[in-house]
């Protein structure tokens, strides 16, 4: 590479420059296009507008665990804190539901509405790279949104604690719930969501679709038990996709959640292979609308 | 190794839209025209190249590499301007061409500082820090010439650079394209309906019509002398060619000029003759070259005086 110089040694034009570096090629597209993605659902590098839906949700799971750690250290007494680790990522479904109804659609809307997409398809990277990348930076973004609380709830257990350091020995055993139980939240419900969001390039279509599938079904399915009777009842549940994945968390655990029994009467493998479905279903759509979208 | 090579490459989409039709080419490095009328193909060949699209039948290589096979591999090394929009509005150029350079696989590091390099070099400066949303189209094209280029690419395909610029603007992105392809030595595909503008820039032509390759040369073969002169005067061109025709030349009017055939020297002597002789006011004799609309021209011929 040469630099044009005046006989004085002054640069005067640099003129182009060729580039002989490294080519990291498709691994490392990927690896930007995850992380660029990862950031985008926290809306870092974006406007302060960007912003707001996501630490606002991320802030609203945290409050109500961060609010009984205090309460739990500032008054020894303490009786049983209304919330666990078992019941917290299930009660904050609304939360979660409306994380993704916003921010799928931020990662994947964009690329089709201004034909970006035609530009990353061009570029060193597969169709499914694209696609799997997005539903890996979306289930990421949504396993931080779950992990922190349950990380709160943690905290707070130990420091309240008279004995810390039995106290941490007390919670070992939890530590596979407080990062499996968001893992199994996070996976399914950025597939189903990257799914929905991705058949639209309009953000507010994908928006209300995603609300729809979440929250609509899960309020249809609890009428619709508290009307019917007898064994088909036990069914009617897993049309609330929140209702599969707290199945599949028990199943993690070994164990009922006692707060959602009369929800989830079937056998718990049931609960963890729709589980399983609905991850494996959210990814297959999702590649298969980019394999077929023409950019 | 061709840079470009197509066997009976096809393309249909449905049942009985043909989009190519068992295109055959070789292409070597240079600033190469690929014309053709709307619909032609341009675009279709273009996706293909890139992997964009698929082909429904025959093969591309592209740098010696199966375009259906190694996408990613041989997209490291092309830059490519689509024709339409596409640019993000809420991001600022300095950023998106970053993003792009490093989804061709550049370093963070590498993709900052080519990022400032070809933004300087398609002339963005102060507003590259600035969303591209609140760009003017002729800034938006420059973006996408930088997004093309932020990875020094080997080849560098351009869908209708010119697309919606104004004509102050075409000429700044014709300039560009023109020293892209000589100064930085990028070789260069420029797919355009424009022939005007294909020929400025281009070095080597590809015609394509109707997904068939209608001709592949260098550009001067497509403007060379046709051996014809053409003769305009004010007024009276009938009587000038009658006068002509029986004179022994093959002579035509056309408008206000009248075309003569012209094999050799001779005919010169003769239309001053008879200019002269009819007291014509001449405006102009020059030899007619072929121009790159002729190869799209298959009706009119100009009515031959007898």
């Amino acid at each position: 590479m040469t630099t044009r110089e005046s006989a004085s040694g002054a640069i005067y034009d640099l003129g182009y420059q060729g580039y002989d570096g490294p080519r990291l090629g498709r691994s490392a597209a990927i690896t930007t296009l995850f992380w660029d993605s990862l950031r985008a659902s926290f809306g870092l590098g974006r406007s302060g507008r960007a912003k707001i839906i996501p630490w606002g949700l991320t802030a609203f799971m945290l409050i109500p665990a961060a609010v009984a750690a205090a309460i739990a250290a500032l008054v020894p007494v303490g009786g049983a804190s209304p919330f666990s680790y078992d019941n917290y990522l299930f009660g904050s479904a609304p939360l979660l539901s409306l994380f993704v109804a916003a921010q799928a659609p931020e990662l994947v809307s964009k690329d089709q509405r201004h034909r970006v997409l035609a530009l990353y398809f061009s570029h060193a990277l597969l169709r499914s790279d694209y696609a799997l990348a997005k539903v890996g930076a979306l289930a990421a973004a949504l396993f931080i949104v779950c992990v922190l609380p349950m990380l709160v709830l943690f905290l707070g257990a130990v420091l309240a604690a008279a004995d810390v350091a039995a106290a941490v020995g007390d919670q070992l055993g939890n530590i596979p719930q407080i990062l499996g139980a968001p893992l199994i939240y996070a996976v399914p419900l950025a597939a189903l969501g990257l799914a929905i969001a991705a058949w639209t390039p309009r953000r507010a279509y994908a928006t209300g679709a995603i609300i729809a599938v979440f929250i609509v079904t899960a309020a249809v399915a609890g009428i619709v038990e508290q009307a019917s009777q007898g064994t088909l009842g036990q069914w009617i549940p897993l049309a609330n996709p929140f209702v599969a994945l707290d199945g599949a968390r028990d199943l993690l655990v070994g164990a009922r959640n006692v707060d959602a029994v009369g929800t989830r009467s079937l056998p718990l493998w049931i609960y963890g292979a729709e589980t399983l479905a609905i991850a494996l279903a959210g990814t297959g759509a999702t590649l298969w609308r980019y394999w077929r979208l023409d950019p | 190794m061709p840079l470009i090579e197509t066997r009976a490459l096809t393309k249909r989409y449905g049942e009985h839209v043909v989009a190519l039709n068992e295109l055959n080419l070789e292409v070597e490095p240079g600033i190469i025209g690929l014309v053709g009328a709307n619909g032609a193909g341009k675009s279709t060949l273009l996706k293909i190249l890139l992997g964009l699209l698929d082909p429904t039948s025959g093969s591309a290589e592209v740098m010696g590499k199966d375009v259906t096979r190694s996408g990613p591999e041989i997209r490291q090394f092309v830059g490519y301007l689509p024709e339409h929009d596409a640019l993000p509005p809420d991001v600022s150029a300095t950023e998106f061409v970053t993003h792009m350079g490093r989804m061709s696989g550049l370093p963070r590091s590498a993709a900052r500082e080519r990022t400032a390099e070809v933004l300087r070099h398609v002339g963005l400066y102060e507003e590259r820090y600035r969303p591209i949303g609140g760009y003017s189209t002729g800034m938006k094209q420059r973006v996408k010439l930088a997004q093309a280029l932020v990875h020094d690419p080997k080849l560098l395909l351009l869908d209708e650079p010119t697309n919606g610029l104004d004509p102050a603007g075409r000429d700044e992105m014709l300039d560009l394209v023109k020293r892209t392809g000589t100064e930085f030595g990028i070789a260069t595909v420029v797919a355009s309906h424009l022939l005007g503008e294909i020929e400025r820039v281009c070095t080597f032509l590809l015609a394509i019509d109707a997904g068939k390759l209608l001709r592949a040369a260098p550009l001067a073969s497509f403007t060379m002398h046709t051996g014809t002169l053409g003769v305009e005067v004010e007024d009276r061109a009938d009587e000038l060619a009658a006068r002509l025709t029986a004179d022994g030349l093959t002579a035509a009017v056309q408008g206000r000029v009248v075309l003569v055939d012209c094999p050799d020297e001779k005919p010169y002597d003769v239309v001053r003759d008879a200019v002269d002789d009819l007291g014509l006011a001449l405006v102009r004799v020059e030899q007619r070259r072929h121009r790159l609309e002729d190869l799209f021209r298959t009706d009119e011929q100009p009515a031959v005086v007898a």
